[in-house]
């Protein structure tokens, strides 16, 4: 079987669904191609992140300086998503911004080091005292000292987001098809992408395949190293509006946040099981009372309420920086994956590799992104 | 306040020891105990423990299961909103050690199975502990009563010894204890009152039962429509009715024996509805029945007597189109094979149409599951020792597939005893010749009795598009299919387009219906992957108790 497009995109994830919603407004014919297994998107939690997160500084710090040079593109990636969530939302976002919360007078001077670097690339940052916490989150438990709070950040319902977003993108004719990609080329002036059912002709492909891209580009002179790290979550039944903001940690890992429907999402990047070809990664039960129980101690209220449901999703790094661009021996092919923070960073990275498709101005400059920095 | 009192929304209810808050609230006639997020109401509707629906806030803690809470002087209980406030405080939670068990064989549940599987493991020698939802022990079979209430009948009494044998056996009986994890060891997670429990066993004999099978059609939400085994348990173990006139309907032989029980304790029956057709166009089955068990058939010609005595009126092919409010009480219209519509007024509404085994452990732990499309359900693949796919894993009882309680219960004894076997490094003992005859008569009876009912689920064209099918988020059947039309994936994709599955009773309702849903849409057969991924907890948990438990086991963050 042979099908053919204007522009095939390859993953159907939050980077995928908003790259084919911009390439198919320009006229072109588009498909996604998703293998609908391992997912990130759909199993995403819905913080928008913009400070640098401790986690990740922690388990990757030879990545630290390319996630600092990247801060300016994850506070283009927040206003981006404002604007998406005006043109087809609402998302059920908001952005009260996020706190990272101290224990120690350790982790307020790595705090206080950090908002540094980041004010000085202009991410809106403060630090907080706990007289200061008092006023915007008393809630949080008593051995708190101080936080810093990112005013960039946010949170929303992705759930909502990717269905609203999938129905723009059927509303433009954009097709949807199952397949599972093994290879991508070029051939006799088109890019070509052989799928386990199909095989996909196309003038452009844009590969927003997350952790899976790495494998598709060694056959292109690539060694992009994508990695999936299958994460843990935790969401409760609902609840009252209690806690405004995203909730994080300087020195543990956790993320925290009401969803706009009043459940509470616990996650921050505790392990799961990567089971391949199991229908769902596994739940490690370290993960889950070590996860809740953290989030119990800093925000003692939520005690009470029950967690309802836990899950796993596939989170993807890269080198600490998004990848954005034409693959230099098949300029035909557009690679799109925004690597850790990939669902915040995901709508603006989709615009950027839209751009290449349909030649509109970018809308960041992807100089410092492009895959050719994995060329070997 | 005197010692029989709580209050409910700030008004006085006295109550008899031993009630649930639910029965002794529907003793007064209370039975809007819950607001949903769409406006909706709920009172009781499983009974059991399963639907989450009869949530109440106690002393200021939302959430709790009206159903499994006893009633205590002096508890300030209130209508839930759809949004509980938080705790205000934000001091540190103070939680009690759990104890941790190490045991040769753990049993989970406490009915017909469970009991006799504890038994028989202490007779072969093992330590063990049984673990029961419930506060009294005896499931949902042998409902045992609550407080000093004689017991109603042979099938009470006979389960009054089992629970008796039980406890005589040296088993450590552990009810009121709620498992909400199963990992790979086996190691068990559980709650009871508020504390944690860690389980280590050995061997691990689940025998967690069955729950039933709604009716779904438009009107099946509202407070006062609930399963008959909610109403069965509000008289058997509470002597509690729910109303004066109550309607029953689905197919089974609970509806009929539920019908007498009702009409006993004051009832009057408007009706009992059933899919099937008559009896008498089913002679031969009947005749095999009888020739099966005929101990069990003449209990069941007694009931038909007794229905027939009490004038109770049983119409066949006749299926409940919907419910309706009607001031205090309810309107249920339903239809014959003609295509005729009938309504009665009464006050309660009461549906069993088939069970569904509760697997959620069984699938959480990776044993194998094969769809019997004549019940509509999951049967757990097992050996003659009731072993699983899965090494140290044992099932028996409705839980595997439905069985009947008598089956259950030589299932729980050989179970037990294979499962204490393991434990000790002995060879698994098999089946006695006795016991597989009696489970094959009991397993024939089972057959011919279904082919007398209609064990199946609702056609899904038989349900009104408007019907709501996830109780939890209030999505209805049009709206299901909306999500499959923008689209079609399988049960995951259906669920995330939908919010289907992603409430309280975790999918347990809908996610059969949901199955049957994507399995037609997409062409695909039904199978284990066709419901919901098993997923942790296996029922919701408080916080505070994972809490508890990190402080023993600990976490692992990288």
């Amino acid at each position: 079987m042979a099908t053919k497009t204007d522009v095939l995109v390859v993953g159907g994830g939050i980077v995928g669904q908003v790259a084919a919603i911009e390439i198919a407004s320009s006229g072109a014919s588009t498909i996604v191609v998703d293998a609908g297994r391992d997912s990130g998107s759909t199993a995403n939690a819905g913080s928008l992140h913009v400070q640098m997160q401790s986690r990740f500084m922690r388990l990757y710090p030879d990545q630290v300086p390319a996630l600092e040079a990247s801060l300016p593109l994850y506070c283009a990636a927040v206003r981006e998503w404002d604007h998406l969530d005006k043109k087809y939302g609402p998302f059920g976002m908001v952005r009260n911004g996020g706190l990272m919360l101290a224990e120690t007078v350790d982790q307020m001077e790595f705090l206080k080091a950090k908002a540094e670097r980041e004010h000085r690339a202009n991410v809106d940052v403060e630090i907080l005292d706990r007289d200061a916490l008092d006023e915007i989150a008393p809630w949080l438990g008593p051995q708190i000292i101080g936080a810093e709070l990112c005013r960039n950040e946010g949170k929303l319902d992705p759930l909502a987001a990717n269905l609203r977003l999938r129905e723009e993108a059927s509303r433009l004719g954009v097709q949807f098809a199952q397949d599972q990609i093994t290879s991508i080329d070029e051939r006799n002036g088109m890019a070509v992408a052989v799928g386990s059912t199909d095989t996909w002709h196309a003038d452009r492909i844009v590969l927003a395949a997350a952790w899976g891209t790495g494998s598709l580009l060694s056959d292109l002179g690539l060694a992009m190293p994508t990695k999936p790290e299958p994460l843990h979550m935790n969401i409760t039944e609902p609840c009252a509006a209690h806690i405004g903001h995203l909730v994080q940690h300087a020195d543990r890992s956790i993320t925290l946040k009401q969803l706009s429907g009043g459940q509470v999402v616990i996650g921050g990047g505790w392990p799961a099981d990567d089971r391949r070809m199991a229908r769902v990664p596994g739940v490690r039960c370290t993960s889950l009372v070590g996860n809740v129980a953290l989030a119990a101690r800093l925000v003692p209220s939520i005690g009470k309420v029950r967690v309802l449901r836990t899950w796993a999703g596939i989170n993807t790094t890269i080198d600490g920086a998004s990848t954005v661009g034409p693959v230099p021996n098949a300029k035909r092919i557009i690679v799109a994956v925004p690597g850790d923070a990939g669902y915040t960073l995901g709508p603006l990275v989709a615009k950027m590799a839209a751009s290449f498709v349909t030649g509109s101005d970018q809308p960041f400059d992807a100089g410092a992104f492009s895959p050719a920095r994995f060329a070997f | 306040m005197t010692k029989n009192d709580f209050t409910f929304e700030g008004r006085k209810i006295a109550f008899r020891d031993g009630l649930t808050l639910a029965a002794a609230l529907e003793d007064t006639g209370e039975r809007r105990l819950r607001y949903t997020a769409k406006d909706g109401q709920r009172g009781i509707f499983c009974g059991m423990g399963v639907c989450q629906d009869c949530l109440v806030t106690v002393d200021g803690h939302p959430n709790q299961r009206a159903c499994m809470i006893r009633a205590k002087a002096g508890m300030e209980v209130c209508r839930q909103t759809a949004l509980p406030a938080l705790e205000t405080a934000a001091q540190p939670l103070e939680t009690a050690t759990p104890e941790v068990i190490r045991v040769d064989v753990a049993v989970v549940g406490g009915g017909a199975a469970g009991l006799s599987a504890a038994i028989a493991a202490r007779e072969a020698g093992a330590s063990v502990v049984l673990l029961d939802e419930r506060k009294t022990t005896g499931g949902q079979y042998y409902k045992q009563t609550a407080g000093d209430i004689a017991a109603l009948d042979t099938q009470q009494a006979e389960g009054a010894d089992l629970v008796r044998s039980a406890a005589a056996s040296g088993a450590r009986i552990l009810s009121g204890t709620e498992i909400w994890g199963a990992f790979d060891g086996p190691l068990l997670l559980a709650e009871t009152e508020g504390s944690a429990v860690v389980v280590r066993p050995k061997a691990l004999v689940v025998a967690t039962g069955a729950y039933e099978r709604p009716v779904m059609v438009p009107g099946w939400t509202l407070p006062g429509v609930m399963t008959t085994g909610a109403a069965q348990t509000l008289w058997r173990s509470y002597r509690t009715t729910p109303g004066k006139r109550v309607l029953i309907c689905g197919s089974g032989p609970l509806n009929a024996q539920v019908a007498v029980e009702l009409a006993k304790g004051g009832c009057e029956i408007a009706a009992i509805l059933d899919t099937a057709p008559h009896p008498g166009q089913r002679l031969g089955e009947a005749a095999a029945m009888a020739l099966a068990d005929p101990k069990l058939s003449a209990k069941g010609a007694m009931l038909i007597a007794a229905l027939r005595r009490r004038g109770i009126p049983v119409r066949h092919k006749t299926r409940l189109l919907r419910v309706d409010q009607d001031a205090e009480r309810l309107r249920a219209v339903f239809e014959d094979a003609r295509g005729r519509e009938t309504a009665e007024t009464v006050d309660a509404v009461c549906m069993n149409d088939g069970f569904q085994p509760q697997n959620e452990i069984l699938r959480l732990l990776g044993a194998e599951m094969t769809y019997d499309t004549r019940y509509g359900h999951l049967r757990c693949t097992r050996d003659r020792a009731m072993a699983t796919t899965v090494p140290r894993l044992f099932a028996a009882g409705d839980c595997a597939g439905l069985g009947g309680a008598p089956a259950a219960r030589i299932e729980g004894t050989i179970a037990g005893r294979a499962a204490a076997a393991f434990s000790q490094n002995r060879q698994t003992v098999d089946a006695t010749a006795a016991e597989n005859l009696a489970l094959a008569r009991h397993r024939r009876f089972q057959d011919h009795l279904w082919r007398v009912y209609d064990p199946g689920p609702q056609d899904i064209d038989d349900i009104a598009p408007g019907t709501m099918i996830c109780r939890c988020e209030e999505i209805t059947l049009a709206e299901a299919e909306d999500a499959l039309n923008a689209e079609t994936g399988h049960l995951g994709t259906l669920k995330r387009a939908s919010r289907i599955g992603m409430g309280r009773c975790q999918g347990r309702y809908c996610g059969p219906v949901a199955a049957r849903l994507v399995a037609r849409r997409t062409g695909r057969p039904i199978e284990d992957f066709s419901f919901f991924a098993p997923r942790i907890p296996i029922k919701p948990v408080a916080i505070s108790v994972i809490l508890a438990v990190e402080e023993v086991l600990g976490g692992d963050e990288d």
